[in-house]
This record gives C-alpha cells, sequence and structure tokens, in this order.
C-alpha cells in the first residue's frame, strides 16, 4: 500500500564537507502521487532520495543530519538508518549498476530480487512474466542482461525493484537512456502503480515532470526554491533557468502564456498530459 | 545401457582442483606435465568441465597458448641463468643448463598446471552456482557479495579496457599502432580504469543491498547433487596414469 513521505526540516551535511548538501527542506507527498524532484547537477536530489532510502545513513554514517522524515506512520529522526527495501525500492541513476551481472537471464535477475527477499517460488514467474509485458520488455525475459541496450536496462533495472511491490519507490534520474517512446510507457506505467506505491523521482528537465508530476520540488544548492503542483511551476517558469527543458520549450511556453493570458496555463499542463 | 552419470557437483569440481593443486606442489614435472595433458582432455571429455560460454572457451585456448610460451621462457631463462649438469644447446656462445633446464619445467608445470586447474573450474561454473554453494557451506553472504563484483568486474574487465582505447584513439592517440604504443597507452588508462572500477563497484555493491541482498531473506542453498565416487575414481586413475610414465620416463632416462 502507498505510503506519505513527509520531510520536516530536514538538512544532511556530508562528512568532511563544510556546506550542506541538503539544508531545510520541508516536503509532503500524499499517499499514492508522484514527486518530481527537479534542479540542475549537485542540486541534492540523489541526497534527498538516499536519505529517504536509508542507505546514505548505512554508507556516511557519520554525516550530521537534523530534521525529520515520516514514512507512513514511521517516523525516523533525523533519517533511516537502515535500508527500508522492500517497503521503500531505490533505483540508482545508473541502470547497469542495478544488474547483479551475475544471473543468466532478464527473468532470473529480476527473480533473484524475490530470492532475496525470500519470496521466490516456481509460481512467482507468472508475476514477474506480467510485469515484463506492463513494461513492454517481455520479449527480453531470455536475453542476458548484460547485452540489452540502454534503454532495455534501464527498463530492466526498473523491473528488478517493482518486482518487490514497494510502498514508496524512489527513481533517481529514470529517464536517462529513455527514448521518446519509452518515457510515453513510464508515464503510463506510473500512473498505473501510483495506487500501490508513492513514486519520487529525480530529473534534470521539466517536461516530464510536467507531465506525470503531482508534487513538484526545485532544488538548487541543496536548498528548496520550490515546492507545488505543475500549475504553481509554470505560472513561476521564468526563476527556472537552470531546469527549463530547452530553448524551444522556454519559447513556447512563453509564448502561449503572453498570447493567451493567466488561463494558458491550463491549456499548457493539458497539452502535457497529451503528449 | 544408460551412459554413465560424467556431471559432477562443485564439491567435486573443487575436490578435482585441490587435487591438481596437491600433485602441482608434490610431484615432479613429468607427472605435472601429463597431469596438464589430462586436465585439458578433461575439458573435452567430462562435461561438468565444459566452458559456460564461448568466452570461456577461448579464454582457455588463449591460456593454453599463452602458457606454452611462457613455459619456453621460463625454461630457457633457467638453462641459460642456472649452470649445472651437462650443456645441452650452444646458441650464439650462450650456454642451456641441463640442472637449470629441468629447474625451469619443474617451475613451469607447476605454474602451468595450478592456474589451469583454477581457469577450468571457473570457467565450466557458472558463479551463480558458486556463490550459492559457498552459502550454503555457510560461508557468510557478505563474502559472496565481494566474490560476486570482483567475478563481475574481471568478466567485464576487457570490454572496459577496449572502450578506453577506443575513447582514446577517437582523440587521436595511436594506441593499437605497435606493441610499444599499446605498452604506453596501458600505463595510461590505469588511472582511469581502476577509479572507474572502484566507483562501479561501491555503485553495483550499494545496488545489490538496495536489492536486499543482504537483508532478510535467503537465497536458496545450493542443491547438493547426491554424492558419489566418481571423483575418487577419476583422481585414482589419473594418479595411476601420471605415475606409470613418471616410472617409464625414468626407465628411458635411466
Amino acid at each position: 500500500m502507498a505510503h506519505r513521505v513527509i520531510l520536516e526540516s530536514f538538512s544532511y551535511q556530508y562528512p568532511g564537507q563544510v556546506t550542506p548538501a541538503l539544508a531545510d527542506i520541508s516536503l509532503a507527498v500524499p499517499k499514492g502521487q508522484c514527486c518530481a524532484l527537479l534542479g540542475p547537477t549537485s542540486a541534492g536530489k540523489t541526497t534527498l532520495l538516499q536519505s529517504i532510502s536509508g542507505i546514505l545513513h548505512k554508507h556516511h554514517a557519520s554525516g550530521f543530519a537534523s530534521g525529520k522524515i515520516v514514512i507512513g506512520d514511521e517516523s525516523y529522526a533525523p533519517l533511516p538508518e537502515e535500508i527500508q527495501f522492500p517497503k521503500i525500492a531505490y533505483a540508482l541513476q545508473d541502470p547497469y549498476v542495478q544488474i547483479s551481472g551475475v544471473r543468466e537471464t532478464v527473468l532470473d535477475e529480476i527473480r533473484f530480487t524475490l530470492e532475496n527477499l525470500g519470496r521466490w517460488d516456481s509460481s512467482t514467474d507468472d508475476s514477474i512474466l506480467s510485469l515484463l509485458r506492463h513494461l513492454g520488455i517481455d520479449h527480453l525475459a531470455e536475453r542476458k542482461p548484460t547485452t540489452l541496450s540502454g534503454g532495455e536496462t534501464q527498463r530492466v533495472a526498473l523491473a528488478t525493484i517493482l518486482i518487490a511491490e514497494p510502498d514508496v519507490l524512489l527513481l533517481d534520474e529514470p529517464l536517462t537512456a529513455l527514448d521518446y517512446v519509452a518515457q510515453d510507457r513510464l508515464s503510463d506505467l506510473f500512473k498505473g502503480i501510483k495506487e500501490r506505491s508513492t513514486i519520487l523521482f529525480t530529473d534534470t528537465h521539466m517536461e516530464f515532470a510536467l507531465a506525470v508530476a503531482d508534487v513538484i520540488v526545485v532544488l538548487e544548492k541543496g536548498r528548496m526554491v520550490f515546492s507545488g503542483d505543475r500549475k504553481g511551476l509554470l505560472d513561476h517558469i521564468d526563476s527556472f533557468e537552470s531546469i527549463l527543458p530547452s530553448h524551444q520549450w522556454k519559447e513556447l511556453i512563453r509564448t502561449v502564456k503572453v498570447s493567451q493570458g493567466p488561463e494558458a496555463t491550463e491549456a499548457i499542463l493539458k497539452a502535457m498530459e497529451t503528449i | 545401457m544408460a551412459p554413465p552419470d560424467m556431471r559432477l557437483d562443485l564439491k567435486s569440481k573443487l575436490a578435482s582442483v585441490f587435487f591438481l593443486w596437491v600433485c602441482a606442489f608434490t610431484l615432479d614435472w613429468p607427472v605435472n606435465a601429463t597431469l596438464i595433458l589430462l586436465a585439458i582432455l578433461l575439458r573435452y571429455v567430462v562435461p561438468g568441465f565444459r566452458p559456460t560460454s564461448q568466452r570461456a572457451a577461448r579464454s582457455i585456448v588463449a591460456f593454453m597458448s599463452y602458457s606454452t610460451l611462457i613455459v619456453l621462457i621460463v625454461v630457457s631463462l633457467n638453462a641459460v641463468l642456472l649452470p649445472g649438469g651437462d650443456v645441452l644447446l650452444i646458441v650464439g656462445g650462450i650456454g642451456f643448463h641441463e640442472s637449470g633446464a629441468l629447474f625451469g619445467l619443474r617451475t613451469a608445470c607447476r605454474l602451468v598446471l595450478l592456474s589451469l586447474s583454477v581457469l577450468l573450474f571457473f570457467a565450466s561454473t557458472p558463479i551463480r552456482e558458486f556463490i550459492r554453494f559457498l552459502q550454503g557451506t555457510g560461508f557468510p553472504p557478505q563474502l559472496g557479495l565481494v566474490l560476486l563484483l570482483t567475478l563481475h568486474f574481471l568478466e567485464q574487465l576487457p570490454d572496459r579496457i577496449n572502450q578506453i582505447f577506443a575513447a582514446q584513439e577517437a582523440r587521436g592517440s595511436p594506441v593499437r599502432a605497435n606493441v610499444v604504443s599499446r605498452a604506453r597507452a596501458f600505463v595510461s588508462i590505469l588511472f582511469p580504469l581502476v577509479l572507474s572500477s572502484i566507483s562501479e563497484s561501491i555503485d553495483r555493491g550499494q545496488a545489490l543491498e538496495l536489492r536486499g541482498f543482504l537483508g532478510q531473506g535467503q537465497m536458496p542453498v545450493f542443491e547438493n547433487r547426491r554424492s558419489d565416487t566418481s571423483l575418487l575414481t577419476m583422481s585414482l586413475i589419473l594418479l595411476s596414469i601420471a605415475l606409470i610414465i613418471l616410472r617409464i620416463l625414468n626407465w628411458l632416462i635411466a
């Protein structure tokens, strides 16, 4: 069941660093919603996901953290100290490292997750195949994971954690290596799994976020510079030069706003959803 | 009559490796040379020792060709540098001595047998089975994780080196021009290769942890096949053949 995710005045400083990677972050993602964490590189997006997943404390126990993280009904002050899998699943930015490399086929690679959880038996293969169909990669089931293309690896990497049916799904730049068709499929997938899992994902650009996210957070140098919905982001579009998707998008958004007035925001959002 | 079951479980395969190691350290070069030939034969005859992939098969072939070269170099160097016994050959005023040649043969055969036995084992054993076997015998999962990362790194190493070479070539660096260029380029790629490998290993370890690898679940324990006496029989046959050959050689020399 999807869980809410709340951060209250959360700050984190890596050991040996003089400036915090995250400073005074407060955000609330209601259960079953999708949150996009936007911002340029080194904004603190990955650190935020790692804080929630529990891996940050496990690998940097001497870092300084303050504030509170709430996941579902459980409160962690300041942050989870153990990896929360399968309650919280976290996919790393590089999909290639998500693949263990010791399994012969994609099917077997995904079984590996269930084996780790002690949940695998022959009947679970049907669930795996169903998930692969859902992700449009069922034809890869018998392929060797290390021979896949970037986009295929990205989807297999996603499948390796989705099979655990997490309550909270954390995805670090899931659009890397995905073409537009695969992005559409991911968008559909998000809509399909939101009832089961609350989703938080990071991205450096905003077009995908505008199409799928219910909550959008913009980070810059570890500080939260925006938190709100898609409409709010478009209303303040000029403040976020660094995350504008491209020159063309920027011009299009401005032209529509100028030519059609404030009502244009709704039109843009509707257009985004249909892209 | 049904053909005999020639499959070997991991215990038997490990025992064969151990047997070959004991032979390598305790027996003289003619026996070890015979065992090397028999070990190569094993790769073709015993299904349990057949390579799991074409890449593994290629690595065995490459090892055999390189080891021939290594044996020749080791024997020649020892024959030249260690005087003693009869002079077997004089080339350009340099004498090749019998004692040195024999010492070289002993050392080279030992090295080749040790390496070949390990190579045969890993080329014919899927990593997954090996790790499950280790876990099944009580090794901690952390050891499995470390081993898994190391073996995966080794598997990916040739591709990674090729990628870095290609990147250097794209920048106009003549990395594949000749042996000297390759050697020089190797030094320059070593640093990025090691750094990127360490970084990727850390990430891969994290990803495995994030998939519950060291969590509450337990990987299915390796299924041990019924224990059989095929290994013992085979070992005794191999040892007997090696000893017979040794006796014949000694007789011929005498």
